[in-house]
């Protein structure tokens, strides 16, 4: 299956036009809107996971549980199980809506996976998470011990994001794709992301912007998966949303035959 | 990630925690500065007219340093923002 993040930009499009198998949503962007769009495309025949930014699972103050329970209606609404957060923190003790780096050390292993644990406790399922792009952290462990570390001790599912490997790879070294996708079990991964990231001359590093087209070798990557693995591939597109045609020959890219 | 990671980011602080690079650390400062930013501009577009480019950045800059926004919904953020005007103008 290859799928799409559903944006706002969408509202007004014909969707059935989308070359699309399945959507993906911020889960904060629904609950407390009309999710009319969201039954539409399901009556369709396309199911909508659910991907999440703000459940701190990194951070320090204590869980919104009561979030939690706010997205286990919406799961049941929207007929899905399948939701995923980052493995990342989403502020302080208070929310700075971005995603800042856990350090990658054991003891966070242990602290972040029990955090997982309450999550999936109250979802009365899995989670899964994400490996997020990081622009500088401490630790020592290598970030795929850390990710394969917490999904095992979580016993949580993995959303694996190539296009964010890709990223961290090319800003600090480490793991190439490969190397990465090797050091996880790929039996915990519920889908794969895919997305563009830009050179940013400010800060001298590239950047997970979302705004431009899936590199040669995340693409690859991603096919390669998606046929040797069945995994689903989701296109994330959220910067400069391009238009439809131009969303539909990316996906399409995604779906050629592997060359691996 | 200590509290001293977040001052940084929050730009209370220019120290750089151990371990961190400053280099990136100026990206998170950035990406949280963006995302107030849009968010307050999307809601009050008239304020920032008003300003002018130097007094929105020195407004938003403030906030950051002060703001206790602990909704999972990014809307919210106004609110948290209004509460901050009344504060800072009581």
């Amino acid at each position: 299956m290859i799928g799409l993040g559903y944006r706002r930009e969408m509202s007004d499009w014909e969707m059935s036009g989308v070359q699309a198998d399945f959507f993906e949503v911020a889960p904060e962007n629904w609950v407390r809107r009309d999710r009319g769009p969201l039954h539409e495309l399901i009556a369709a025949g396309h199911p909508v996971y659910l991907h999440g930014v703000s459940l701190n699972l990194g951070g320090s103050s204590p869980l919104n549980l009561d979030f939690v329970r706010a997205v286990r209606e919406l799961m049941a609404d929207l007929n899905t199980s399948v939701y995923s957060d980052h493995l990342a923190a989403s502020g302080d003790a208070h929310q700075l809506y971005d995603l800042f780096p856990i350090p990658f050390t054991q003891a966070e292993v242990v602290r972040v996976s029990d955090r997982i644990r309450q999550v999936q406790d109250v979802l009365g399922q899995r989670l899964s998470i994400e490996n997020t792009t990081w622009y500088t952290n401490i630790g020592e462990l290598s970030e795929v011990d850390f990710l394969a570390e917490v999904a095992e001790r979580a016993d949580c599912g993995i959303v694996l994001d190539l296009n964010n490997v890709v990223v961290n790879h090319k800003n600090h070294g480490g793991n190439d794709l490969r190397g990465f996708v090797q050091g996880i079990d790929l039996q915990r991964v519920s889908y794969l992301h895919v997305a563009g990231h830009e050179w940013d001359e400010r800060f001298g590093l590239y950047i997970d912007t979302h705004s431009e087209p899936v590199e040669r070798v995340t693409a690859e990557m991603a096919r390669h998966l998606h046929q040797t693995q069945g995994l689903a591939v989701l296109l994330e597109w959220d910067n400069d949303v391009p238009t439809m045609d131009i969303l539909n020959q990316e996906l399409a890219c995604l779906r050629l035959s592997s060359t691996m | 990630m200590s509290s001293a990671f977040f001052d940084h980011v929050r730009g209370r602080s220019d120290e750089v925690p151990a371990g961190y690079t400053a280099q990136g650390l100026r990206v998170y400062r950035h990406l949280v500065y963006l995302g107030v930013s849009q968010m307050i501009e999307a809601h009050f577009p008239a304020v920032r007219e008003q300003l002018g480019e130097a007094g929105w950045r020195t407004l938003i800059e403030a906030y950051i340093r002060q703001s206790t926004w602990t909704s999972p919904y990014y809307g919210d953020l106004t609110d948290d923002f209004l509460a901050y005007l009344a504060r800072e103008s009581a």
